[in-house]
């Protein structure tokens, strides 16, 4: 008899958007799916330590919905435009950023401060990229809060997180998607939800000037390593790409509601052929 | 999946409608690879039937790009589905492969 295929969950970057993997977990649920691993990258792994721990989906909503707010950039780094301006007299180093990171380093101790990878009732992969040299780095031991803020650690917005040595900042800037990691865990079936960064309307400030520039960028990258992906291995990749109607922006956690229908919607569609997979 | 073939002058027009997915690809792999062998190396695949594909579905269609390229033809896509066109663009492949509105347009293409 063959043995079980393995089944992946990968939740992308996107920030609050990546709620809608909670539906692609309902649908899942309701057919009685279960997963045999997460792979989590920024956004993502906020939702992929979450669902790993084993909390129910109403409760990693509520989770989300109050640690990600809009006042936890509204604190600016003070010390910032010295750096920036004399950074021979105020150290500039590699942990520089515009904003103040206590707030959010507050609201994830919260959630995930009493958590580790080995009290995951799901295998769990954390994604973060070494600043210094690009490389991604998989979290997979170890407290939880460390790793996912290190994979959401948005270079210039929060402080990158030193880790071993190293300096690690937001998984995006390695894959975007890291269907690679659950490749390499040996999943035959892999869920990837992934979303391109949104365009700017308008290149009114830096702010919006720089999140252009990281999404072309990024863009790219999750397009360029998706490609790789599908095409030199054989585990099949299920692309799940949540389409929103409203337009959902980065801290619009009012909207969490509406985007795991959203997700639920998307999976709906992929799991009759998902039960054919694992029932060949 | 339905999977049939048909010429249009020296084109070849592969129909193809359903899913393009792991439990399918290899029978569209082995069908298109008998329609080059059988000579016709500029082929057009006609997906308005088709409404959903995997990562297996993307190789079978670059494998099919590689080889008749190889032998100086092409494969090129016609009436592409909007959930397959999301996959076909997340993954690049609109990029590398010619993909056309409609199946006369693909044909044209070609050129005389």
């Amino acid at each position: 008899m063959a043995a079980p295929k393995k089944l992946a969950l990968v939740i992308g970057s996107g920030s609050v958007k990546c709620a809608a993997a909670l539906g692609i977990q309902r649908v899942l649920e309701r057919a009685d799916i279960k997963l045999d691993m997460l792979v989590g990258c920024s956004g993502g792994s906020l939702y992929a330590a979450l669902l790993a721990l084993g909390y129910p989906t109403e409760k990693i909503a509520e989770m989300s919905s109050s640690l990600w707010t809009h006042d936890l950039t509204a604190r600016p780094n003070r010390r910032a435009l010295l750096q920036a301006i004399l950074p021979g007299i105020v150290k500039f180093d590699e942990r520089f950023s515009l904003r103040d990171d206590r707030k959010v380093n507050q609201r994830l101790e919260e959630v995930y401060g009493q958590h580790s990878f080995e009290e995951a009732k799901i295998p769990l992969y954390i994604t973060a990229t070494d600043f210094m040299t690009g490389e991604m780095v998989v979290l997979e031991k170890g407290p939880l809060l460390p790793a996912v803020r290190a994979s959401m650690a948005i270079p210039l917005i929060f402080p990158a997180v030193k880790s071993e040595g190293r300096m690690l900042v937001d998984g995006y800037l390695a894959d975007p998607l890291p269907v690679g990691v659950a490749i390499r865990e040996g999943a035959d079936i892999i869920l990837a939800i992934g979303f391109e960064a949104t365009n700017q309307s308008r290149l009114s400030s830096l702010g919006r000037y720089a999140f252009q520039f990281t999404s072309v960028m990024s863009n790219n990258l999750l397009k360029a390593n998706f490609a790789f992906h599908n095409l030199a291995h054989h585990s099949e990749v299920l692309l799940v790409v949540p389409e929103f109607e409203e337009r959902v922006r980065l801290f619009d956690t009012e909207k969490i509601p509406y985007i795991i229908q959203v997700g639920e919607r998307e999976m709906e569609k992929q799991l009759p052929y998902l039960q054919q997979l694992l029932a060949a | 999946m339905e999977k049939s073939f048909e010429l249009s002058g020296k084109i070849g027009i592969i129909v193809v409608k359903g899913s393009v997915d792991a439990l399918t690809a290899p029978h569209l792999a082995t069908f298109i690879s008998e329609q080059i062998a059988a000579g016709h190396t500029r082929l057009v695949a006609d997906l308005a039937g088709v409404d959903y594909t995997s990562s297996a579905g993307l190789r079978v269609l670059l494998g099919a790009v590689k080889e008749t390229r190889a032998l100086g033809g092409d494969l090129r896509l016609a009436n592409i589905q909007p959930d397959v066109k999301k996959v076909l663009d997340l993954s690049g492949f609109t990029s590398i492969l010619k993909h056309y509105a409609d199946r006369d347009s693909a044909i044209g293409s070609y050129g005389g």
